[in-house]
């Protein structure tokens, strides 16, 4: 019996484990680059903002209001595609699940269905969407881009065929428009539902089994069948959260504004996509984390609030965001690279 | 060497009208290392899927440990014991050393939050025992970060952890440097030591002839050549894999 000589070294490792820098380990991680985005444009905005109040409106009470109206309703909508995202797969239909869902609750409450019933209903229709798509996207097949654009214009029809293109006001009374839009502690209400299912997210993402299946199934998927993990349970459960996502961001927006319109949502997909991607999510799934997907809906509304601010003319907003997608892809794609050595 | 735990059994297996095997008979003794050697489309990786429960075998049976089994899917093989490690190691490289070690086998409370301490402190004591190859120095590494030889190793960690009892190795030094295979050819030999019997599949047969106690020859489906090591030579071993 021959044996390997026991005097040889064992592998060792490459070095550029050892001279990475801690700025480049923080920016390499999940959210780390965005964090660092994150809290320079603030430093920026409240040094701005204390050096001329008067020009530069950033800490008023008025602006920091809108500023946590506004972002609820992308955060919740990112937070079910991020999901969806790292299990490895697209929903381009939240937009659509999100107006057909409010129309539907805001028509039930306006027709005498208690506004929680109708809700709950909203939020039971967006989950069963969610598993429908997932359930084509597995049974045919198919890139869940394709079955969700056409889940994009199907249920984008679905809200016309349901209550035409009218406008439906929503009035659920005072217990329901205070939960969901009122004010507790100075911060609004929406905003805490935001902070709240961000950190159930993140205990559902990073510290329970299912969050670890999401990840193995996004980021290796044979593996993932190998060691016995049911991948297809996995992504269907994500659509599933992705539609529900939806639906609640619709119930948020549907309170805040009192009313439902047919063409609202328009666009909302691509941008709870984007602020994934700025979030440091990988396109290609198994790769992200819920505070990336916090911090790209906040990137977002913060820079739209800082050019709403500075009077610029809206079309640099849509320019700007583009910018920051493509180049937060560039840098994941880069860090990706890197981390594969 | 120790009794047979798994044996094939007069094994065939045809794809359509292809015979990737034929009438294929070796046995696994506990604690050996055997050397499955071949050509290309000698029915090698065949027969390593059916021992894995990839595929199911057209005639013959297997057994482990006398009795008669059938494994109809990855995880009979691996209720029974068997781990495969494959040139491509089954990890995900986002995920940590630790949840790539636990990965569907979490270690959760009631509610299935994940035990993420105690995991940790599992896998930093795996990858001490149980792997020797250096540079990872702790389990939070992410598996996309380590070397071909490291991911093996993990993969190999992951398969002592879960106490298997066979490991099948499908070519696992292709893709490893020099050193990674040395430290990878050691650390089947540990294995053996406590009792773990592997079936090394590989186009080096120096590779094979360093730590392998019995070498299988197959050529064509079929086992041509069964000799333990001390009544062969490299030479030999050559020999049969060119020539048959």
């Amino acid at each position: 019996m021959s044996t390997v000589s026991p005097s040889l070294p064992a592998a060792t490792p490459p070095p550029r484990l050892h001279r990475r820098s801690a700025l480049m380990r923080l920016i390499s991680a999940p959210a780390g680059a965005i964090l660092v985005a994150f809290l320079l444009l603030q430093l920026a905005c409240i040094t701005y903002a204390l050096i001329a109040p008067d020009d530069f409106r950033y800490l008023s009470a008025r602006n920091l209001t809108i500023l946590m109206k506004a972002i609820p309703v992308l955060g919740c909508l990112a937070l079910g595609v991020g999901i969806l995202m790292i299990a490895g797969e697209f929903d381009l239909s939240v937009g659509s699940i999100y107006t057909l869902t409010a129309v539907v609750m805001a028509v039930q409450v306006a027709g005498g269905l208690n506004p929680f019933l109708a809700a709950g209903l909203a939020i039971l229709i967006g989950v069963a969407i969610g598993i429908l798509h997932g359930w084509i996207t597995l049974r045919a097949g198919l890139p869940s881009f394709i079955v969700t654009l056409g889940g994009l214009l199907f249920w984008r029809g679905a809200v016309l065929l349901y209550n035409g293109a009218v406008q439906v006001r929503f009035d659920p009374g005072p217990v329901f428009s205070d939960l969901f839009g009122g004010t507790f502690l100075g911060v609004n209400a929406a905003f805490w539902w935001f902070l709240a299912l961000s950190v159930a997210f993140f205990f559902l993402l990073h510290r329970h089994r299912f969050g670890n299946h999401v990840f193995a199934t996004g980021g290796n998927r044979s593996a993932a069948t190998a060691i016995g993990i049911d991948v297809g349970k996995v992504k269907i459960a994500a659509f599933a959260i992705a539609g529900g996502m939806a639906a609640f961001a619709g119930i948020l927006a549907t309170v805040r504004v009192g009313s439902v319109q047919p063409g609202q949502g328009t666009g909302l997909e691509l941008q709870a996509i984007a602020a994934c991607v700025i979030g440091g999510l990988s396109l290609t799934g198994g790769r992200g984390s819920v505070l990336g997907i916090f911090l790209g809906a906040m990137l977002i509304h913060t820079i739209t609030n800082v050019l709403l601010l500075l009077r610029a003319p809206g079309f640099y907003l849509d320019m700007f965001i583009a910018v920051l997608i493509v180049g937060a892809a560039a840098f994941n794609s880069l860090i990706e690279r890197k981390g594969r050595g | 060497m120790g009794r047979p735990i798994l044996e094939l059994h007069n094994i065939s297996k045809r794809f359509g009208a292809l015979t990737a095997l034929r009438d294929l008979s070796f046995h696994i003794g506990e604690g050996e290392v055997i050397g499955l050697l071949g050509d290309n489309g000698a029915g090698k990786s065949t027969a390593i899927n059916l021992i894995s429960g990839i595929h199911r075998p057209s005639a013959g049976h297997l057994s482990v440990d006398g009795h008669e089994t059938l494994f109809t899917c990855r995880n009979d093989s691996a209720e029974a014991g068997i781990e495969t490690i494959y040139q491509n190691t089954a990890l995900v490289d986002s995920l940590s050393i630790t949840r790539n070690i636990f990965m569907g086998r979490e270690r959760c409370s009631a509610g299935g939050m994940l035990k993420l301490a105690q995991m940790r402190e599992i896998a930093m004591e795996v990858l001490k025992s149980a792997v020797h190859i250096s540079g990872i120095d702790s389990p939070d590494m992410l598996v996309g970060d380590l070397s071909g030889g490291q991911k093996q190793a993990v993969a190999i960690a992951r398969a002592v952890y879960f106490k298997r009892r066979i490991l099948l190795l499908d070519e696992p030094t292709s893709a490893l440097s020099v050193r990674e295979t040395e430290a990878f050819l050691n650390q089947v030999l540990k294995l053996k030591s406590e009792n773990v019997s592997s079936v090394l599949v590989t186009h080096n047969l120096y590779h094979a002839y360093q730590v392998c106690d019995r070498f299988v020859i197959m050529s064509h489906g079929t086992k041509v050549f069964d000799v333990p090591k001390a009544q062969t030579s490299i030479g030999q071993l050559t020999e049969y894999v060119v020539m048959t």
